[in-house]
């Protein structure tokens, strides 16, 4: 019968191309905004590493100003951390895997003929690979022994390693950073977070660091961070040692606690630190020092923001204007009709035999519409994508991150698909399968 | 012929399903035409604010040294006067960082010793060419000299303050309400204090997308080389931009072996970067209200054709009864005219309630009326034009229709 | 067969009800030919889509082949009139966009047959009207006669017990109409009973029987003599469809 009915829906198809050309595209329309909103929505709202939701957390302490927030549209602890605070917590054994950081840019010399190019190189202690789950190509990250006293190792990224050394191993290969020898031990394989969660600082999509140190490097060099630095206290910050010694904040921590014990047991080494540091006459404001895990971490940076959820609804709102329209169209469609759906009526088919027979109409139309709305979606994140591209020269990192189209948008596609099925066709159906028969036979 | 209200409204009553959808959809693109518009020109408005700053004919450039030999001030030195050096460069300074590109520095500046901190506020290091670089305007006091740019912040001095600063004229406005800001003394948070030279107005900062882009202050001291190297601008004579930057790019990359530059850009690539997302939303909101128009005219007309093809017959009887092809036409006309009020009606509301919405996630003032007036009138204007051609077409059924039973 | 006592049937407007039927009666045995007559307006259609469970009733009994109608599903209707009722419009009613073939088929689609079985019914419905060779033709493509036989195989298809025909030749010249008048005859005389509804009364003469409709109400009945040289008026070939069954 399916069969039967699918084809009666393209006799009627030919019946009123314009039309149905017009209930296509309407469909299309709605389906390809819906689309091309959700899979940037579904990009910028992505946990990237959800399986460790419940083990890893961002690790931060509120030292800052009495008399306002971090920022004026801030709640809680600033996102990164003191020098002081960060290592006094990083001494601690409980967690199982624990990391602090920061990012600097390093000059990378003295390989081959290669000029000296500055790159950006995070500064991070050895559970950085493990803890994030770092894809590596060859060799491997450093052992904790070369965290301090920090040793002249160095990982390099997949992109970075090509542009080096032409993508071959590299590994035991030697390389200038900021006029120091390193050694290679690792090339990392491609890993591009979205978000960067682990350091939201130097934007939400930007492109990982090139090459990854030992932190205590940064300390020794008397490196700044390239990202954010924060300062609120008049204090006389006029050396690094002042600065490290400072109230302010840049270093960035992590820790990996496999169990609720271990992370009671970590919050109240925090708590106690900032009870005893409390007494000496720092953390001014009330007592918040926080164990965030990598979710909700995304939702107090604020990663998905405001302008997306307006997208989301706009793209919703123009869906339901075209459902509306499609609604409107296949009513007056059908209608149009009647007199052939009153002679099957009176031919013996039931009620039920006639909002099938429609409804199979109905999502030939939806399927169509929602394929091409697939094709339009695709063009038009194509689209979107140059536009950002071309903004960023080539270069990676930023919005042009969210333009990817994944099997994220073909779900979509389907669900739309079937919902506008749904919301467009079943009234319509209905109510032709409503018809009384004898009414259209006569009325000609 | 009666051609009032009442028998086309009942006429619209008893057949009502198709009204109402299309009703529905005037009221739905009401809502998305009004606040679409409302943030796009929000966003528009965003992109033009003035910067006061030499856009087109800008480029920048960053070096940054990476040996033990490297001489910061040697270098800048070296590089500034080959730079003012090159046909078609009318001015060059060091800068600590890009304007426009949202990053940059800022902290609390005071009018009085121990005065409660303002909203930090934004301040650039330039030398005495910087004013004529960024093309900004000295409205009042005078620039900088050679003679009072400081070298480089060090290791040992970092938190010094300078003896004198140039601001912007609405942080002199909210430092000094109605005074004269020249000569007065502001005070960062250590204390240290620093005397306003000179005004400039209007400019935009670093960071276009503070609460206060212009709020600035300028410091007369070469960049520190430890944050990320030293940044130069360089303004050229209309058209020779580009020129200059491969001029520039070429020669600076081999000048100095202790060095690398890292990049010689156009102002403009840091101004779009830093408006990217603001012009995505405009180009976005534009297209999606182009589609909600275009698919409710669509809406509009189907069903003004399907409603005159429904009624040949009925048309045929009007005619044959003395109507005439304007009476046709006008029938049609109010008919689209009264389902449009209908849904504009809703529309309104529809379009009131996603302002508030809007208002409480942007933190933005309601919906202004103005649009919502022009919105009723466009939606008006489009329900009629959409139903102009079927109601032309109705004209032209003939009344011998009447009489004819197929 | 047929047997409807003291059916009436309202029109309802805000203002007025209209009765189309009162207190209608009417007995049809298996295989008669009966003609309903009447004036415009007096009830002819009622009865028509009341016999052919196109419309409900608001009183009396109505059996058919012995089940009470009145009490049935929509459902259940539907597949009566699919089975065991076939109709024929004054206007045809093809559908435009199948050909003659897909037209006859539609009955057939709404009961569970296998293809076979449905493509052996059409063609020798086809073959029975004398179109056999016109199956792929659309009905844009045919006389009004031809296709008026299109809709008589259409409504035999499916072997009903009976026919309802409504003013089968009222859009149809006289020639036509003999021809089709004619088939009607053949299949009445193959066991069909037939209710031939028309306000003509030289068609309603050829009919065994005669129900006069005034009013809703039934006012004569009158009895023709069989038919004796009708099927014999059909000469060959007038069908102009040489070569056909029929001829």
């Amino acid at each position: 019968m399916l069969g039967y009915y699918t084809r009666l829906a393209l006799k009627s198809f030919g019946r009123n191309p314009g039309l149905t050309a017009l209930m296509v595209l309407a469909i299309a329309l709605g389906v390809a905004v819906c689309i091309m909103t959700l899979t940037v929505y579904h990009a910028m709202s992505g946990n990237p590493i959800w399986w460790k939701n419940d083990r890893l957390y961002a690790v931060t302490m509120d030292n800052w100003d009495p008399n306002q927030p971090w920022r004026p549209d801030w709640t809680g602890p600033p996102p990164q951390m003191t020098y002081k605070d960060s290592q006094y917590l990083f001494a601690s054994n409980i967690p199982e895997r624990k990391v602090v950081m920061y990012s600097v840019d390093g000059v990378i010399s003295g390989v081959g003929s290669a000029a000296p190019e500055r790159v950006s190189t995070r500064l991070t202690s050895a559970d950085f690979f493990a803890m994030f789950e770092v894809p590596f190509l060859y060799g491997n990250g450093w052992s904790a022994s070369a965290d301090r006293p920090a040793q002249p190792v160095i990982v390099l990224s997949r992109e970075e390693n090509e542009k080096l050394f032409g993508g071959s191993n590299s590994v035991g290969r030697t390389l200038r950073w900021n006029d120091h020898e390193f050694r290679v031990i690792g090339v990392l394989d491609e890993w591009f977070p979205r978000p960067k969660y682990y350091d939201l600082n130097g934007g939400n999509f930007a492109p990982p660091d090139k090459a990854y140190i030992p932190q205590q490097w940064g300390i020794d060099l008397a490196l700044l961070n390239n990202e954010d630095t924060d300062c609120w206290r008049a204090e006389k910050v006029d050396n690094y040692k002042e600065f490290i010694a400072s109230d302010c904040v840049w270093q960035q921590m992590w820790v990996e606690l496999p169990d609720a014990a271990s992370r009671e047991r970590m919050q109240s080494l925090i708590d106690g630190y900032w009870a005893e540091q409390h007494k000496a006459g720092r953390f001014p404001r009330a007592r918040d020092n926080r164990l965030t895990n990598v979710a909700q971490w995304l939702r107090d940076n604020k990663v998905v923001d405001n302008d997306n959820r307006v997208l989301v609804g706009l793209a919703f709102a123009f869906l339901a204007l075209c459902l509306i329209n499609t609604v409107g169209l296949l009513l007056a469609k059908f209608l149009n009709g009647a007199t052939i759906t009153g002679v099957r009526r009176a031919l013996g088919a039931s009620r039920r035999q006639i909002f099938v027979q429609h409804l199979v109409e109905v999502g030939a139309v939806s399927v169509v519409g929602a394929a091409l709305g697939l094709l339009l979606a695709t063009l038009g994140l194509a689209a979107v994508h140059h536009l950002y591209a071309a903004a960023h020269l080539g270069q990676r990192g930023g919005y042009q991150e969210l333009t990817h189209f994944d099997v994220v948008g073909v779900v979509w596609a389907v669900i739309l698909a079937v919902a506008a099925t749904v919301a467009a066709g079943l009234y319509p159906a209905w109510r032709i399968g409503q018809l009384p028969p004898a009414v259209y036979l006569k009325s000609q | 012929m009666s051609l009032g209200v009442r028998p086309i409204l009942s006429a619209l009553l008893r057949n009502r399903t198709g009204a109402v959808l299309v009703a529905v959809q005037i009221a739905i693109a009401l809502a998305v035409l009004v606040n679409a518009l409302y943030i796009v020109v929000q966003r528009v408005e965003k992109i033009g604010r003035p910067t006061g700053i030499d856009e087109p004919n800008l480029l920048m450039i960053l070096s940054t040294g990476f040996t033990a030999r490297y001489q910061e001030v040697a270098s800048i030195e070296e590089d500034l006067s080959w730079l003012r050096s090159l046909p078609g460069v009318v001015a060059a300074s060091a800068i600590s960082a890009v304007p426009l590109s949202g990053s940059g520095s800022a902290g609390a500046l005071m009018p009085r010793p121990g005065a409660p901190p303002t909203d930090s506020v934004n301040h650039m290091e330039i030398d005495e060419q910087g004013i004529a670089t960024l093309g900004v305007h000295l409205v009042a006091g005078r620039n900088f000299r050679h003679e009072e740019i400081q070298p480089p912040l060090t290791e040992n001095n970092a938190s010094q303050f300078v003896p004198e600063v140039i601001v912007s004229r609405a942080l002199a406005e909210h430092l000094f309400p109605h005074q004269n800001p020249l000569g007065k003394p502001v005070y960062d948070l250590l204390g240290q204090s620093a005397t306003i030279i000179g005004v400039i107005d209007p400019i935009m900062g670093n960071f276009p997308d503070n609460p206060h882009p212009d709020w600035l202050y300028l410091m007369p001291r070469l960049p520190a080389p430890f944050f990320d190297g030293v940044h130069y601008a360089v303004r050229t004579q209309p058209g020779q931009r580009d020129t200059v930057l491969r001029l520039a790019e070429a020669h600076l990359a081999k000048s100095n072996p202790d060095r690398v530059v890292n990049w010689v850009r156009p102002l403009s690539y840091f101004k779009n970067l830093s408006y990217l997302w603001d012009r995505a939303m405009e180009i976005y909101l534009l297209t999606v209200t182009a589609l909600v128009i275009a698919v409710t005219c669509l809406g509009v007309f189907a069903l003004a054709t399907f409603n005159v093809s429904t009624r040949t017959k009925q048309i045929g009887t009007r005619r044959a009864v003395g109507a005439r092809r304007r009476d046709i036409v006008r029938y049609f006309l109010i008919e689209n005219g009264l389902i449009t009020s209908s849904g504009v009606l809703v529309g309104c509301a529809l379009a009131l309630a996603a302002g508030y919405w809007l208002s409480l996630e942007y933190a933005l003032p309601r919906l202004n009326l103005y649009y919502l007036v022009g919105g009723v009138l466009a939606l008006w204007a489009i329900g009629q034009l959409a139903a102009w051609q079927p109601a032309r077409r109705a004209a032209t059924v003939p009344p011998s229709v009447a009489t004819r039973t197929v | 067969m047929l047997r409807m006592h003291d059916v009436s049937k309202i029109y309802r407007t805000d203002l007025i009800e209209t009765y189309a039927l009162r207190k209608f009666s009417l007995e049809v045995a298996e295989g008669e030919f009966v003609a309903v007559t009447g004036p415009s307006g007096s009830g002819k259609t009622t009865f028509l889509n009341v016999a052919g469970l196109l419309e409900d009733f608001d009183a009396g009994s109505y059996e058919l082949e012995g089940t009470d109608v009145r009490r049935l599903s929509d459902d259940a209707r539907s597949r009566l009139r699919n089975e065991r009722i076939g109709f024929i419009f004054q206007s045809f009613n093809l559908i435009p966009d199948l050909n003659v073939y897909d037209n006859v088929d539609v009955p057939l689609r709404y009961r569970r047959l296998t293809a076979a079985d449905r493509d052996e019914r059409i063609n020798s419905a086809l073959e029975l009207v004398g179109l056999a060779s016109r199956m792929k033709h659309m009905p844009a493509q045919l006389s009004g006669g031809q296709q008026q036989r299109v809709a008589i195989a259409r409504a035999i298809a499916g072997d009903p017990a009976f026919l309802l025909a409504d003013e089968p030749t009222g859009n149809l010249d006289s020639l036509m109409s003999r021809q089709v008048m004619d088939l009607l005859e053949q299949i009445n005389e193959m066991g069909t009973t037939i209710l031939l509804v028309t306000h003509d009364p030289e068609l309603a003469r050829r009919a065994q029987r005669n129900v006069h409709l005034i009013d809703g109400q039934i006012s004569d009945f009158r009895a023709y003599e069989p038919r004796a040289a009708a099927v014999q008026a059909a000469a060959p070939g007038a069908s102009g469809a040489p070569g056909s069954a029929f001829a």
